[in-house]
């Protein structure tokens, strides 16, 4: 019998893709966000909302990710944006090569923002580097405020917390503050913002942190 | 549940390990799976089995190193289960507290017959 060494991450592969996609979206000058939060989460209003309100400045692209159907590439085409749907056929995640995929599909050379809508799902898409420069999770008040605790991976992994559903606020037993002091704990780097994406509150936090994180990438890498 | 995407990367690693020792038969795997990966070992099983049934495989075993989320509390230097944590270190109640393991999701070694 004979030992054998590995040591490699059982994700190598699509950490590499992730690389190689993360290059493309450096030499094309775009900040490239993967949007996180279980199904109803209000992901694809709250890129609704963001088509509706970024400056002309900011030239968006949108690859959606879902199970099935192309409704929500529908919904970002109904706001004048563009972009691909990926359909996973059932799979719970995108990978780094299934963006690889439909880049090709996609005129990064004159866009500024690309949004990764990511399946619905606060596990196992944590797991998964999509070449992003940042994971953005949203967290709605309807999903209860014990959640953070609950999936602590996304939490840690991500850039900016959207507390969506804010205008709910006044119908539920949810205590926004605990939720908040959670995410601090797991993630102090973790940026918090309280939103409803349908009523408008705390969209133009929203887009001044997307302008923010874009003015400072392009000064990074100036 | 996606043990089955998780289950075929890590074969993808043990085929590429398998490489250089071409003819020899896959005896065990150790990984090491944090608990914090997001990735439950019972369903990495069951996942495996499916995997290697029928295929140059079949017999292997997967051994996975359950391997605990610990936190660190920064100020305080507390180290602590990290599914234990309510809201803050148990010690000094400091929010500033880091991950330092559990996050782990690597083929560690394989075991073969030459």
């Amino acid at each position: 019998m004979t030992k054998v060494d590995v040591r490699e991450k059982v994700l190598s592969e699509n950490e590499r893709v992730a690389t190689a996609n993360r290059e493309v979206f450096g030499r094309a000058d775009v900040l490239v966000l993967n949007l996180v939060s279980s199904p109803g989460s209000g992901k694809t209003t709250l890129l609704e909302g963001t088509l509706d309100r970024l400056p002309k400045t900011v030239r968006a692209l949108v690859i959606e990710g879902d199970v099935c159907t192309a409704r929500d590439l529908d919904r970002v085409k109904a706001r004048g944006g563009t972009g691909v749907q990926i359909n996973t056929g059932g799979g719970c995640h995108l990978s780094a090569q299934m963006v690889a995929d439909v880049l090709g599909q996609l005129d990064l050379a004159s866009a500024d923002v690309v949004f990764i809508e990511n399946v619905g799902n606060l596990i196992c898409p944590s797991t998964y580097d999509l070449g992003e420069d940042a994971k953005v999770v949203l967290l709605a008040t309807t999903e209860g405020d014990d959640k953070p605790m609950k999936y602590p991976a996304v939490f840690h992994e991500s850039s900016l917390a959207v507390l969506n559903k804010v205008d709910l606020l006044p119908h539920l037993a949810y205590d926004i503050g605990k939720v908040e002091k959670e995410i601090a704990v797991l993630n102090p780097r973790c940026e918090i913002m309280r939103v409803s994406a349908l009523r408008g509150d705390g969209m133009d936090a929203w887009i001044s942190w997307i302008a923010a994180r874009l003015a400072d990438k392009r000064r990074r890498e100036s | 549940m996606h043990e089955l995407s998780i289950c075929q990367s890590m074969m993808r690693v043990v085929d590429g390990a398998m490489k250089s020792h071409e003819g020899a038969k896959l005896r065990r795997i150790f990984v090491d799976v944090g608990r914090g990966s997001t990735v439950e070992p019972t369903l990495l099983r069951e996942a495996f089995e499916v995997f290697v049934s029928g295929g140059p495989y079949e017999g292997a075993e997967l051994v996975v190193n359950d391997i605990p989320l610990v936190g660190r509390c920064r100020p305080c230097g507390r180290r602590f289960d990290y599914q234990e944590i309510a809201l803050g270190c148990p010690a000094c109640g400091s929010v500033d507290v880091e991950i330092v393991s559990g996050l782990e999701l690597s083929v560690k070694e394989l075991e073969i017959d030459d």
